[in-house]
C-alpha cells in the first residue's frame, strides 16, 4: 500500500505494510536511526517520537495509522549545531552516558517542558515513567530539566 | 514488511456499518490505539493479516458532557480523558485511571475502548474503574446498537456473536457518590500492578466495586460490597479480608497468586478511607 | 621514568565530546549500521533443555527463496572457554541449554532469514535437564559435559570433574582449631540469590565481511581481541585472520564482555561472500543473557566476645549454566570479596562453579562480588547481633589496614576502610536522618564494606604526534557509556603533553591498529589503558623535550610543556611552539610516536594458600562503604529507599563529575538487584523474563540522589594514583538494603531480591529464609 507521511516536515511516499510499526519504518526505510528499537512495547521510551506534537512511543503506532499526521523524530527535533533547550541542559551537566536512552529522553522532556514550564522534581520523574535509562540513575537528567524550568527549587549536582 | 497488492492489510471503513462488514471476516481485528495489537509478536501471536482501522469512524472520539451521564466515544485515549473529564467526586476513579494506567506516551495513544475490548488483558485499571461506576457500553452488532453493564460485557466478551465493536462508553453521573481507584504497582509506578480495586458509594452505604489484575478477568466484588453497606467502615480491611479468599489470585513469576489477594483488602481500607473523605466534603 | 609534571593537571570535569551527536541522535552504533544493503542473519535456538539432536535437516529451509547460507557445527567445529575449552559455537550432537544456537541463516531480509528458521527440522530426543546445582551435584546426575576430561586445559592447577567445572580453595591457618576453640560464639548462615541480566539498550550484534582473506568483525563489545582470539578458535585459524573494529557501543555493563554471536556472523560472511549483520532481538537478549549468576553460600565463623574473627569457613555454588565461561574465573574472587575485607585469624574456603543444563551466565558489573558483599555483611551483621557489638565498631575493629594479610595471604598497604568508615561516620552524622519520612512504616538503616579490585591485564596504546600539535592516542578501549575513553584518557595524554584535551584524537578500537588488549571491563580501563597511554605520551614527551632542548640550548629537566608549548622553567615565553618543535623534528627524524604497555604488577600472596585461582592477590583493591536508609510499608512490603549514601576509594578522581555519574548509575543498578530485578527459571530450562513487562528496571522515582564523598590517596598503581570507579558502585547495595531491610523488618534476610512479596513473606512470618541442603554442602566429593 503507498502511504503518505509526514517526517520533519518532509512528505515522502513509502509502499509498505500498513501495520508495519513507525519505529521499523524510520529506522529501515528512512534510515533515520535516532529512534532506537529497545523493548518493542512501549516501556522504555527509547523510540519517541513526536506525532502531531505528542511524544509517543514509535513502536506502538502502526504507519497505516499516520497519514497527514506530522511526525518529528529526533533528527528534525533541532539541527545538531542548534541544539534546543533541554539538549543544551543536559550536555551542560555533562549527563549522556551509552546514549542510546537520550533521544527518547529529549522528545519527551522538550515535549513535557513545553507543556509544563514549572514541573517539580518529583513530576519530572513522574514524567519518566516511561523512559527507562540503564546507566544514568535518572537524578543528573532530572537536575537538568530542573535548571531550565521557573522553579526556585535548586538543582543539585 | 512486504506489501500485497491483492489483499489490503489496512482498511479504513468510514461508517460501524463497513466495519462490521469487514469485523465478519476471520482474519480482521480491530484496531484502536493499537498498543495492544502491535505487542501481537512478542505474545508469540502471528500479527492479525487485516487491521480493521477505527480511526475514520465518525463518533468513535466524542465526549458528551450532562448533568445526567458522560458518554465517551470508544476511541477516546487516557490522556484526553483524564483531561476532559469534568470534577465531579463520583467520577475520580475514572479520571485516576485514566491518569495512571501504563505510562505517558502510551497514555496519550491507547483508547478506553480498545483496553476493555482486549479480553486477554488482565490488569485493565479502566475495567475496574468502570464496574465501580456502574458504567455500560455500548457495542455495535449487526442486529443493532446494543447495552450492556461494563461488568457484564468483560465477563461474555470472549463469546459475544462476531462482529461487534465497542462504540462507547457511557458513565452516570452521580453528585450523590464518591469513587476511589487504588492501583499498586511493584515499583512505585508503571506497569503493571499486582492488584487494582476502584470503588464508589453514597451515603446511604451503597458500594459498588471493581477488581483487576488479581485475576484473568476482572469482576466485580458484590459479596464485599453487601457486606459493606452493612459494616462499620473502620472494619473495612478485616471484612475484605474475610471475603478475599473468594479470589484465586493469578500466579506469574514475580508476583504470586497469594500476594494479589493479600494485598487487596489493603486497597479497599485505602479507597474506602478516600471515599469517606470525599463524602464528607459532599454538600 | 621519571619525568615531572602536575599530575593534578590531569584531573578536570572535561565534558563529554560525544554527547551532542548522542544528543541529536546522529551516533551510529553497530545496531544502527545494520541496513539494507547487507544479508541478514538469523540464530536458530533450541527451544529445549537439554538432548541429543537426532535429525537436523536444513534443506527446506535452504530452499527458501532468499536465503544465502546456513551455518552450523561444521563451519566452527572447535571448542572455546575460559579455563577450559568446553564452549562450542553451536550445538554439536548434544543440547544443554534452552536458546543454545544450533544453526544460523543469513538472507536477504530478516524476515525471510526468521521465517526460514521455521523450516529447519531439528528433532531433539530430550533427555531431563539438570536445572539446579542441587540437581547437578547429586551423585546419581547424568553428565552435563560426559566428555569433561577430554576438554583441552586452558589454565592448569584446579581440581574439576563430573558436573563441577572448576572449583578454588583458599586455605590459610587452622579453621579447625580455631573452631574447637571454646572462648567463641560460631555463626552459622545460608544465604542464596538468583540471575541478574544486564539489559543494554544496544543489544548483542554485529556486521561481518570477508575481505582479502580476513575476517572483518564491527560489532559492539566490550572486547575486540576476545572477539578476535575466538572467532579465531572456534574456526581454528591463525587470529591474525581477524580484525575487528568497535564504533560506539550502547552500553555493555559485562554481557558484551565476552563473544557469542559475532563468529556466527564472521562465518555467514565467508559462506555468503556478502557483508552481513547479525543482532539478537530483545527476547533472545533476555533468554540467552550471560547473567550474573545464581549462587548459594554456606558460610560459618568463629568470633570471640571481643568481637575478633578467630576462623572463616565458606563454601560458595556457582551456576555456570551449561558452560563454564566467566564463573570458571569468578571462583577466584571469591577469596578477595567474601574473605576479603575483614581480619581473619584463619580462613577455609571453597568456590565450585557448577555445571547445569541452563542457559550460560558471565559477568555483570562487579560479577560475585555483589552477592559475596550481600552474603557477607547479612552474615556480619548476624555475628554482630550474636556477640551484641555495635555493627559499626564490629566493622571499624576488624577491616582490614596497613600491613594486615588477606584471605589468600597478601599483605595489603594502606589503612583505607577503617578512615572510609569514619568518613561515613562523619557524613551520616552531618545531616538529619529520614526517620520522619518514615511516618507509619517501619523505618531502617545499615552501612556495609565492600572490596573489589581493578581488572588489571594486558593493554598496550601509540601516541601519534601530529604536525599541527594534536596528537592521537590509539588503544583498543571501547567507549561503553563508562566515558573512559572520551574523558580520561585524553586528560592524561593532554597532561603528559600538555595540550588541550580536545586536542586528543582518540581512535576506535580497530584490532588491526592498536595492541592487544583485555578489553573493557572490570574497572580497568582507566587504570590498565590508561597507564599505557600515559606511557605511549611520555615516550612522546621525551623525544619532543630532547629535540627542544637541542634548539632551546637547555636541558631537558628544565623544560616543561604546556598551553601547547614547550617553556624553559620559570621563564614563560621563552620557549617555542609544539608545532615549531614538530616540524624541525619530522624534517630530521621523521613523525614522532610513542608506545606503552601495562600488565598487572602481581602481588605475591602466601604459598599453599590459594589453589585454582587465577589471581591469587590482588593488584588494586577498590573499597567501598556504602549507608541506606529504607521504609517498608508493612502491609505490601514496598521498599523504599530514603537516602543513600557512598564513601568510594577511587585513589585520584581524573573526571570527578564523571565518577558521580557513574556511581548514580551503579547504585541505581544495584537497587534493582536488590528490589526489583528477578530472574526465574521454567521447567523447559528457559529463562521466564523475557521483556521488559517481566523484567522490572528501576525507574526515575525507584530511585534517590546518591550522595558521594570520595576518597583519595589510598595507594594505587593506576596512572596519577588513579583506581577504576566504574565497577564498584553496584557492588555493595544489594548488602546495604538488605541490612537495612533486615533491621527494618526485624526478620533475617536471606535472599534477594526484596519484592514486595518476598517482603511480605518475610513479615508475615512465613518461614521464607533460603535453605541450605547441608546434604551437597557437607558431602561434596573430593575432587
Amino acid at each position: 500500500m503507498v502511504l503518505e507521511l509526514i517526517i520533519n516536515g518532509e512528505t515522502r511516499h513509502l509502499d509498505i505494510d500498513p501495520r508495519a510499526p513507525l519505529l521499523d519504518v524510520l529506522r529501515g526505510e528512512f534510515r533515520l536511526t535516532g529512534a532506537k528499537a529497545v523493548c518493542g512495547e512501549g516501556f522504555c521510551g527509547a523510540c519517541m517520537v513526536l506525532v502531531d506534537g505528542e511524544a509517543v512511543p514509535s513502536c506502538l503506532r502502526p504507519v497505516g495509522l499516520l497519514e497527514g499526521s506530522e511526525i518529528v523524530t529526533i533528527e528534525g527535533l533541532a539541527p545538531v549545531e542548534q541544539p534546543n533547550a533541554v539538549q543544551r541542559a543536559l550536555l551542560e551537566y555533562d549527563v549522556v552516558q551509552c546514549g542510546m536512552c537520550f533521544p527518547g529522553m529529549v522528545m519527551t522532556l522538550t515535549s513535557f517542558i513545553d507543556k509544563n514550564p514549572s514541573p517539580s522534581r518529583e513530576e519530572v520523574k513522574h514524567a519518566l515513567t516511561g523512559n527507562i535509562c540503564r546507566c544514568t540513575g535518572y537524578e543528573r537528567i532530572v537536575d537538568a530539566v530542573m535548571s531550565l524550568t521557573e522553579n526556585d527549587e535548586a538543582a543539585t549536582s | 514488511m512486504q506489501a500485497d497488492a491483492a489483499f489490503s492489510t489496512m482498511i479504513y471503513p468510514r461508517t460501524i456499518a463497513e466495519a462490521l462488514d469487514e469485523l465478519a471476516e476471520e482474519h480482521a481485528i480491530a484496531v484502536a490505539g493499537s498498543t495492544w495489537v502491535l505487542r501481537a509478536p512478542l505474545r508469540h501471536e502471528p500479527l492479525a493479516p487485516r487491521f480493521v482501522a477505527l480511526n475514520k469512524l465518525d463518533g468513535l472520539r466524542r465526549f458528551d458532557v450532562t448533568t445526567d451521564a458522560i458518554s465517551i466515544g470508544a476511541m477516546v485515549t487516557h490522556d484526553r480523558l483524564a483531561q476532559d473529564l469534568p470534577e465531579f467526586m463520583c467520577l475520580e476513579a475514572l479520571r485516576s485511571a485514566a491518569e495512571r494506567a501504563a505510562n505517558p506516551g502510551v497514555r496519550r495513544i491507547a483508547t478506553i475502548g480498545g483496553n476493555i475490548a482486549a479480553h486477554d488483558f488482565s490488569a485493565s485499571d479502566f475495567a475496574a474503574a468502570l464496574i465501580s461506576l456502574d458504567a455500560t457500553v455500548e457495542i455495535a452488532q449487526r442486529s443493532g446498537l446494543r447495552k450492556m453493564l461494563v461488568g457484564d460485557f468483560l465477563a461474555q466478551r470472549k463469546a459475544l456473536e462476531r462482529p461487534w465493536l465497542v462504540t462507547a462508553i457511557v458513565v452516570p453521573v452521580d453528585p450523590l457518590r464518591a469513587s476511589a481507584h487504588e492501583r499498586l504497582p511493584m515499583r512505585h509506578a508503571g506497569d503493571y500492578p499486582s492488584a487494582i480495586l476502584s470503588a464508589s458509594a453514597n451515603r446511604q452505604g451503597q458500594w459498588r466495586i471493581g477488581v483487576s489484575a488479581v485475576e484473568h478477568q476482572p469482576k466485580r466484588w458484590r459479596a464485599l460490597e453487601r457486606a459493606l453497606q452493612r459494616q462499620n467502615l473502620a472494619k473495612a480491611e478485616d471484612v475484605a479480608r474475610e471475603l478475599a479468599g473468594a479470589f484465586s489470585g493469578l500466579n506469574l513469576p514475580g508476583t504470586p497468586g497469594w500476594y494479589r489477594v493479600s494485598v487487596l483488602p489493603v486497597l479497599v481500607r485505602r479507597a474506602v478511607a478516600t471515599i469517606e473523605a470525599r463524602l464528607a466534603v459532599m454538600t | 621514568m621519571n619525568i615531572a609534571f602536575d599530575p593534578a593537571s590531569a584531573v578536570m570535569n572535561l565534558p563529554r565530546r560525544d554527547a551532542l551527536d548522542k544528543l541529536t541522535g546522529r551516533t551510529r552504533y553497530t545496531v544502527d549500521a545494520i541496513g539494507p544493503d547487507m544479508l541478514h542473519a538469523v540464530i536458530v535456538r533450541s527451544t529445549v533443555a537439554s538432548g541429543r539432536i537426532v535429525k537436523l535437516d536444513l534443506s527446506k529451509a535452504q530452499a527458501l527463496k532468499g536465503v544465502r547460507a546456513i551455518a552450523t557445527y561444521s563451519d566452527a567445529p572447535w571448542l572455546h572457554g575460559i579455563g577450559i575449552a568446553d564452549q562450542p559455537l553451536f550445538a554439536h550432537e548434544m543440547i544443554r541449554h534452552h536458546g543454545e544456537p544450533i544453526a544460523a541463516i543469513a538472507a536477504d531480509t530478516e524476515a525471510i532469514a526468521r521465517a526460514a528458521a521455521a523450516f529447519v527440522e531439528i528433532e531433539v530426543e530430550q533427555v531431563a535437564p539438570l536445572l539446579t546445582m542441587a540437581e547437578a551435584l547429586e551423585p546419581s546426575a547424568l553428565l552435563v559435559h560426559p566428555r569433561w576430561k577430554d576438554y583441552e586445559v586452558l589454565f592448569a592447577g584446579a581440581p574439576r570433574g563430573g558436573n563441577v567445572a572448576w572449583e578454588a580453595h583458599v586455605n590459610r591457618g587452622d579453621t579447625d582449631s580455631a573452631f574447637a576453640r571454646p572462648d567463641v560464639t560460631i555463626v552459622e548462615d545460608c544465604f542464596r540469590v538468583s540471575r541478574q541480566s544486564h539489559v543494554p539498550f544496544e543489544p548483542r550484534c554485529a556486521i561481518a565481511s570477508y575481505e582479502d582473506g580476513r575476517y572483518h568483525i564491527q560489532c559492539s563489545t566490550q572486547v575486540p581481541w576476545t572477539v578476535r582470539n575466538i572467532t579465531a578458535k572456534v574456526l581454528g585459524i591463525a587470529p591474525s585472520r581477524v580484525r575487528v573494529t568497535v564504533p560506539a557501543v550502547g552500553g555493555g555493563f559485562g554481557l558484551k564482555f565476552d563473544c557469542t554471536i559475532e563468529p556466527v556472523a564472521a562465518i555467514l560472511a565467508r559462506k555468503t561472500g556478502r557483508t552481513v549483520g547479525l543482532r539478537n532481538s530483545r527476547e533472545e537478549e533476555f533468554l540467552t543473557c550471560l547473567c550474573r549468576e545464581n549462587a548459594e553460600v554456606q558460610i560459618r565463623s568463629a568470633v570471640t566476645a571481643e568481637g575478633e574473627i578467630v576462623g572463616r569457613e565458606a563454601t560458595v555454588l556457582m551456576d555456570c549454566g551449561a558452560y563454564g565461561g566467566e564463573q570458571i574465573f569468578l571462583t577466584t574472587m571469591t577469596a578477595h570479596t567474601l574473605g576479603g575485607n575483614y581480619r581473619l585469624g584463619s580462613v577455609k574456603l571453597n568456590s565450585r562453579a557448577v555445571y547445569t543444563n541452563t542457559p550460560p551466565n558471565g559477568a555483570f558489573r562487579a560479577c560475585n562480588g555483589v552477592y559475596n558483599t550481600f552474603f557477607l555483611e547479612r552474615h556480619t551483621d548476624n555475628i554482630c547481633a550474636a556477640i551484641g557489638m555495635d555493627p559499626v565498631a564490629f566493622r571499624k575493629l576488624n577491616v582490614l589496614g596497613d600491613g594486615s594479610l588477606g584471605a589468600t595471604g597478601q599483605v595489603f598497604n594502606g589503612d583505607v576502610l577503617k578512615p572510609m568508615l569514619e568518613r561515613m561516620e562523619a557524613f551520616r552524622a552531618a545531616v538529619p536522618d529520614k526517620r520522619p519520612a518514615a511516618g507509619k512504616r517501619l523505618y531502617g538503616r545499615a552501612a556495609t564494606v565492600g572490596t573489589w579490585f581493578v581488572f588489571v591485564g594486558p593493554s598496550s596504546a601509540t601516541v601519534n604526534l601530529n604536525i599541527d600539535g594534536s596528537a592521537t592516542l590509539v588503544t583498543s578501549g571501547v567507549e561503553i557509556g563508562q566515558g573512559t575513553m572520551v574523558q580520561a584518557m585524553p586528560q592524561i595524554v593532554s597532561a603528559v603533553l600538555g595540550i588541550d584535551p580536545a586536542n586528543v584524537i582518540v581512535k576506535t578500537a580497530d584490532t588491526d591498529a592498536s595492541g592487544r588488549d583485555v578489553g573493557v571491563g572490570g574497572g580497568r580501563t582507566t587504570v590498565s589503558v590508561g597507564s599505557a597511554a600515559q606511557m605511549a605520551a611520555e615516550r612522546v614527551r621525551e623525544q619532543i623535550l630532547e629535540i627542544a632542548s637541542e634548539i632551546l640550548q637547555t636541558p631537558p629537566s628544565k623544560l616543561v610543556l604546556a598551553e601547547g608549548r614547550v617553556e624553559i622553567v620559570g621563564l614563560p615565553g621563552s620557549g617555542m611552539s609544539l608545532t615549531e618543535v614538530i616540524q624541525h623534528a619530522e624534517s630530521i627524524h621523521g613523525p614522532i610516536s610513542g608506545t606503552g604497555n601495562f600488565t598487572g604488577p602481581g602481588t605475591p600472596s602466601l604459598p599453599g594458600c590459594a589453589a585454582g585461582h587465577f589471581i591469587d592477590a590482588i593488584d588494586i583493591p577498590v573499597f567501598a562503604v556504602h549507608d541506606c536508609e529504607v521504609a517498608i510499608d508493612p502491609d505490601t512490603g514496598h521498599v523504599e529507599i530514603l537516602s543513600y549514601k557512598v564513601v568510594q576509594d577511587v585513589g585520584r578522581a581524573l573526571n570527578p563529575r564523571a565518577v558521580r555519574s557513574q556511581i548514580q548509575g551503579g547504585v541505581t543498578q544495584g537497587i534493582g538487584y536488590a528490589l526489583h530485578e528477578q530472574i526465574t527459571l521454567g521447567s523447559n530450562g528457559n529463562i521466564e523474563q523475557s521483556g521488559f513487562e517481566q523484567y522490572l528496571l528501576p525507574l526515575a522515582e525507584d530511585v534517590v540522589p546518591v550522595e558521594i564523598v570520595l576518597h583519595e590517596g589510598a595507594p594505587s598503581i593506576g596512572p596519577f594514583g588513579t583506581k577504576g570507579a566504574g565497577e564498584i558502585p553496584i557492588m555493595n547495595v544489594g548488602a546495604t538494603v538488605a541490612c537495612a531491610v533486615s533491621r527494618a523488618i526485624g526478620r533475617p534476610v536471606t535472599e534477594l531480591p526484596l519484592t514486595p512479596p518476598r517482603v511480605l513473606g518475610l513479615l508475615k512470618g512465613a518461614d521464607h529464609t533460603a535453605k541450605c541442603s547441608f546434604l551437597y554442602f557437607k558431602e561434596l566429593v573430593d575432587l
